[in-house]
């Protein structure tokens, strides 16, 4: 046993430090909703000290954790004696996922009898409930902008997080949005670019992208089902080999269909799907529904005739000619969508003033940069270069210029559809300064020394065969996980 | 894909019956619990001394918790109590603190419970936050084998019910004065 019961100056001032090892130890359960641990503290302790051997153990900061034993709340400088803590008790915990300000919090605190919880500290009076939680985002100015939903196709807006903010931008997504979510042929057109596809092979990216958007992270205050499916690694994949492969979508959907069908006939089971339709469903049709109504004529977006009118202070998506000839428009996006490696070519337009590079807003080729909206995004980077460097530097354009760089049909299919040449010098720039801004992988890499780390980790983990191996990595695009399931599923069980 | 919805999503409804003290694992003594189904009544101090060694060592799913609010109460009539707001509801990530009065007549008769946090909630009274016993299942027709618990348990089933997962409420941290 250990003879000096008090803690020895000498050695170490910080009592924090020594307490465990000089007096008696007792084993507490703590226990949140989901699992518990032992843990082994001093029994003089302060709730500060255990809090900071539950913040270890699990892995959250210790002003996210909330103690409650005996139904009070244990506050930092309280002492577990004083709440009676023994051996084999069992302290209940709370991990809050979003740590509150705690400006307002202590004031209120004096309020309080004892043992009146005063966790929860930051006080909103005037925030309306789903905006008084959002945690630090940036500059994001969510209530000047209209909703925008969809976050994942080609989504720059968070690009804005990282101080590019400027209402060119921010406007100049929203009407990519809004096209993209009124046409589900452009939307197609998008997800068949191997850019995009590229992009949300990359399963972090999409989480950021997606939870950077503010009104997903509306949605998902509303609704923590959401924050827990992106949490989710195996779900995220999965949505998106659903999202690269449309009949696996369709198939998902019918299942879907058919489940909720049969969910009817469980006795209750109608009122539950009510319930999980105005969850889950309503708050994103009604997003949905505001872009709808704002641009009815969005569903005729592509089309040739729109005039070209960039405007120096905010761009405004030109509205598509309702009255054009019917018969181009919905076959030209057809056309476009039906392939995207032939090149349309469509007149060029000369070069005005506020277009010096005389971009024609058609004619920039198929897929991603043949809707409308990357239409202007080019006419955008075209007249303010310093947006395109601002574009560039971003990490997440790195990726895609990686994959563009990479994929050389891609590349020369966007360079030369059009006959002016300054768009073919734009590119050039644009590859240039990707190369210029550093720090990536040369473009002439070969798959296997791309993997080179997966292949590593698969062949640690037991497979052999590296031809295969890198076959798997290939095909998944480098996603480790997928490539296991490929490999074993290859194999006849 | 935005819809998927998640999968071991659970609807619960808001008439299950309320968890029996006589399933729950007896921890005093196996004799106490034998007894309590046998229908010999069980004097008053020892049902709460059973219940506070309950509410410290944390039986149940964790969501709840209750203890003495004075250790030196020798009569075990005022109580404390939390529930965490349970996930998907607007109750989320809060802490309810409650007080639990157990009258010389528990546990034939049910206790006084009323809100400290402030909550918006069918059946609590916006002033005071006083528990309606007629709006919970558990008080309206409280059996003596009930308990703070399941008293807690149900208040926390309540905010998951459809009526009252979405309704807004006040600012964290307001307790009710009076």
């Amino acid at each position: 046993m250990a003879e000096n019961s008090g803690t020895d100056p000498t050695v170490d001032s910080n009592v924090v430090e020594n307490a465990a090892s000089d007096e008696t130890m007792i084993v507490v359960t703590v226990k949140t909703p989901k699992d518990k641990e032992e843990i082994a503290i001093s029994e003089d302790s302060s709730v500060a000290q255990f809090k900071e051997e539950i913040s270890k153990r699990f892995n959250a900061k210790q002003d996210q954790l909330v103690l409650i034993f005996a139904g009070k709340i244990l506050k930092d400088g309280d002492t577990l004696n004083q709440h009676g803590i023994k051996d084999g008790l069992t302290v209940h915990l709370v991990i809050k996922t979003a740590p509150k300000a705690t400006v307002g919090g202590t004031s209120q605190s004096s309020a309080s009898s004892s043992g009146t919880p005063q966790a929860n500290s930051s006080v909103n009076p005037s925030a309306a409930p789903n905006d008084s939680t959002t945690p630090g985002t940036g500059p994001t100015p969510a209530s000047t902008q209209p909703p925008n939903l969809l976050s994942g196709f080609g989504d720059l807006s968070s690009l804005s997080g990282m101080g590019m903010g400027s209402a060119n931008f921010m406007e100049m997504q929203q009407q990519m949005q809004r096209q993209l979510m009124s046409n589900p042929e452009m939307l197609s057109q998008i997800m068949d670019n191997p850019l995009v596809q590229n992009m949300m092979s990359n399963p972090d990216l999409m989480r950021q992208m997606i939870v950077t958007n503010p009104q997903m992270q509306q949605l998902m205050e509303r609704n923590p089902e959401i924050s827990h499916m992106l949490n989710n690694p195996e779900l995220m994949r999965q949505t998106m080999e659903l999202a690269r492969n449309p009949a696996m979508m369709q198939e998902m959907m019918r299942n879907q269909d058919r489940a909720l069908s049969n969910l009817e006939s469980i006795p209750g089971g109608y009122n539950a799907l009510r319930r999980m339709y105005t969850d889950i469903q309503e708050p994103m049709f009604s997003a949905a529904r505001e872009q709808f109504g704002n641009n009815p004529f969005s569903a005729l977006g592509g089309n040739l005739d729109s005039g070209v009118q960039p405007s120096r202070t905010e761009n405004r998506e030109p509205l598509p000619n309702p009255w054009g000839p019917p018969g181009t428009t919905p076959s030209e996006i057809r056309g476009t969508g039906a392939s995207t490696t032939t090149t349309s070519s469509a007149g060029g337009t000369a070069p005005s003033a506020s277009n010096p590079l005389g971009i024609n807003a058609s004619g920039l080729g198929n897929g991603v940069f043949g809707s409308p909206g990357m239409q202007s995004l080019m006419q955008q980077i075209s007249e303010n270069p310093q947006l395109m460097q601002n574009m560039l530097s971003a990490p997440y354009m790195r990726s895609m210029m990686q994959s563009l760089a990479q994929n050389p049909d891609l590349a020369s299919q966007v360079c030369t559809t059009s006959a002016l040449s300054a768009q073919q010098q734009l590119m050039q720039q644009m590859l240039q300064m990707f190369a210029g801004g550093g720090g990536g992988s040369s473009s002439t890499v070969t798959p296997e020394v791309r993997f080179q780390q997966q292949l590593d980790q698969l062949s640690a983990m037991g497979f052999i065969n590296r031809e295969a191996n890198l076959q798997a990595l290939i095909a998944t695009g480098g996603d480790i996980n997928a490539a296991i399931e490929r490999l074993l599923g290859s194999q006849p069980s | 894909m935005w819809i998927n919805l998640p999968r071991a999503s659970a609807f619960p409804c808001c008439n299950q019956p309320p968890t029996m003290l006589t399933c729950a694992l007896p921890l005093l003594s196996d004799k106490m619990a034998v007894a309590a189904g046998s229908g010999v009544k069980v004097p008053r101090n020892f049902r709460l001394l059973e219940e506070l060694e309950e509410g410290q060592k944390g039986v149940g799913d964790g969501t709840v918790s209750w203890g003495l609010e004075d250790d030196e109460d020798m009569t075990l009539t005022r109580w404390r109590g939390m529930i965490i707001g349970p996930p998907r509801t607007i109750y989320e990530n809060r802490m309810y603190s409650l007080k639990v009065e157990c009258g010389p007549r528990y546990p034939e008769a049910p206790p006084f419970v009323r809100f400290v946090t402030k909550i918006n909630l069918n059946g609590v009274h916006n002033s005071n936050g006083v528990v309606d016993t007629r709006a919970v299942s558990a008080l309206a027709k409280w059996q003596n084998s009930y308990s703070i618990r399941v008293v807690l348990q149900e208040l926390r089933r309540l905010m998951m019910c459809k009526e009252n997962m979405k309704l807004p409420q006040p600012p964290e941290g307001q307790i009710y004065t009076n």
